[in-house]
Order: structure tokens, then sequence, then C-alpha cells
């Protein structure tokens, strides 16, 4: 990993097109700025790694799965 | 263009038909083009097959018809970045989770997949507001779970109509 030591104001640039802010400090508290293309998705680490197990855990179980039988279950619980 | 699914077998499927994703689902960034399967019409739950990916395939559903009351806030450069000017162009499809042992169905509500249903342009958002749960549980709500009907979003109607009916 690249450890980089900023300043209040001062600046990281990823590429040609990514810049990394330093907006704020507060206590243990960094307010970041970022500047990237909108379609480089940005998001807190916890949320990015939170979704993306999501989406995989999905993507995973609907291999083994038929839809009529998830209703047929969906619909007998339903009546329950 | 014939597709290749490890589900369905090969399928035929009109390009005009696939959605594009210009963003990213998160962790499969690489995937870029989809195609919406609908079984039949009383079955909420859709397939997203990965077009690229035979082996890749999303359980959806209209969050609307497990959350009546879903109308998450979506930012103005979400919609900017898919060309969305319309309201009635926004589909809105949450991504299903099915667990066995316990037999448990989640969608996840936090980030759903925002359409643009003009342009099939689309991309997963994530909502700021932790209220919209990551695992909402559909059995939970199954009193809620709708057949099919006035509840559909305009823009979801439409990219239903245009798609193609998968296979048994």
């Amino acid at each position: 990993m690249l450890i980089l030591t900023r300043k209040l104001g001062e600046a990281v640039n990823i590429g040609s097109e990514i810049k990394v802010t330093v907006l704020d400090i507060k206590g243990n508290s960094v307010r970041i700025g970022v500047e990237a293309p909108r379609q480089v998705a940005v998001h807190r680490s916890e949320i990015y790694e939170l979704i993306q197990e999501q989406n995989t855990q999905a993507a995973a179980m609907a291999a083994e799965i038929s839809l009529d039988e998830i209703l047929g279950h969906l619909r007998k619980e339903k009546e329950k | 263009m014939k597709i290749k699914t490890s589900r369905f077998g090969t399928i035929e499927v009109a390009e005009e038909e696939f959605i594009y994703i210009k963003g990213a689902i998160l962790g499969f960034e690489r995937l870029t083009r989809f195609v919406l399967l609908i079984r039949d019409d009383r079955n909420p739950l859709w397939w997203l097959q990965a077009v690229d990916d035979p082996a890749v395939a999303f359980v959806v559903v209209n969050p609307r018809l497990i959350k009546r009351d879903y109308d998450p806030p979506v930012y103005e450069s979400e919609l900017e970045f898919l060309d969305i000017r319309d309201k009635d162009d926004i589909a809105l499809l949450a991504i299903v989770t099915i667990r066995s042992n316990p037999f448990r169905v989640t969608a996840n509500l936090r980030a759903p997949l925002l359409i643009n249903a003009a342009n099939r342009m689309g991309n997963q958002i994530v909502l700021e507001e932790p209220a919209y749960h990551v695992q909402f549980d559909i059995l939970d709500h199954r009193q809620e779970l709708q057949e099919m009907g006035s509840e559909e979003g305009k823009g979801l109607e439409r990219l239903a109509k245009q798609t193609c009916a998968a296979p048994a």
C-alpha cells in the first residue's frame, strides 16, 4: 500500500481522472472529497463490501433454484 | 443474438431487449449486458441473466410488490447518469437472495437496480439511508407480496413488455 502524508486542503491524484482531497479533520474523523468520472462507483468501503457480498451470494444461490418452487413456497407460507 | 445460459440453455434474444449496466453491479463489474427473463405474469420473481457469462443470473423482484411504500430518494446525478428525463422512465428492481436451511428469501432494498426504461441503461445505486435493508425479509412481509398488477411502476411495466419469455 502506498502511504502518503497530506495536510488539510491537500490532495492526491489517482491516474488522470481521480482526485481525492482532504477537506476537514476533526478528532479521528477525516472528511474527504472524491472527484471521479461518473461511471466509477465511489462508496464507503464497508458499504461496498456489504453490497458486493450480497450480490455474490444472490448469484450463487440463484444457480440452484426454481422460481416456481420458491413462489409455491411463498404462497404456502402466506396461507398459514 | 443467441446467448448461452447455464440455466436455460441457449436462448435467442433480440439486442433491443438487452439491459446495459452503465455503472456496475458491485462485484460483477465485468458484466455490462443483461437480459430480463420473465417466466409468466403470475410469478413476480424474474431472472436477470448476464449475456456474457452463462453462469450468472440474478433473481429480481419489483420492490413495490414486497414493500408498497418503497419510493427511495434517487439523486439527480443518478438520473442524469442514465439520462432519465421523465419519472415514468424509472424502473427499479431489487436483487433477491434465496437461502435454504433455513429457507429465507430476502430482497436488497438498499442497493436497487435503477433502469431507464426508455434507453435500457441501468446501474446499481446505493442508498445512503440504512433504513433500507440489504436483507429485507420477504417471508416476514409475505402478506404484502402482491401479484403483478396496478401497483407496478410505469417504467417497469414498459421494461417488462419488451422482454424475453424465460424457457421452463
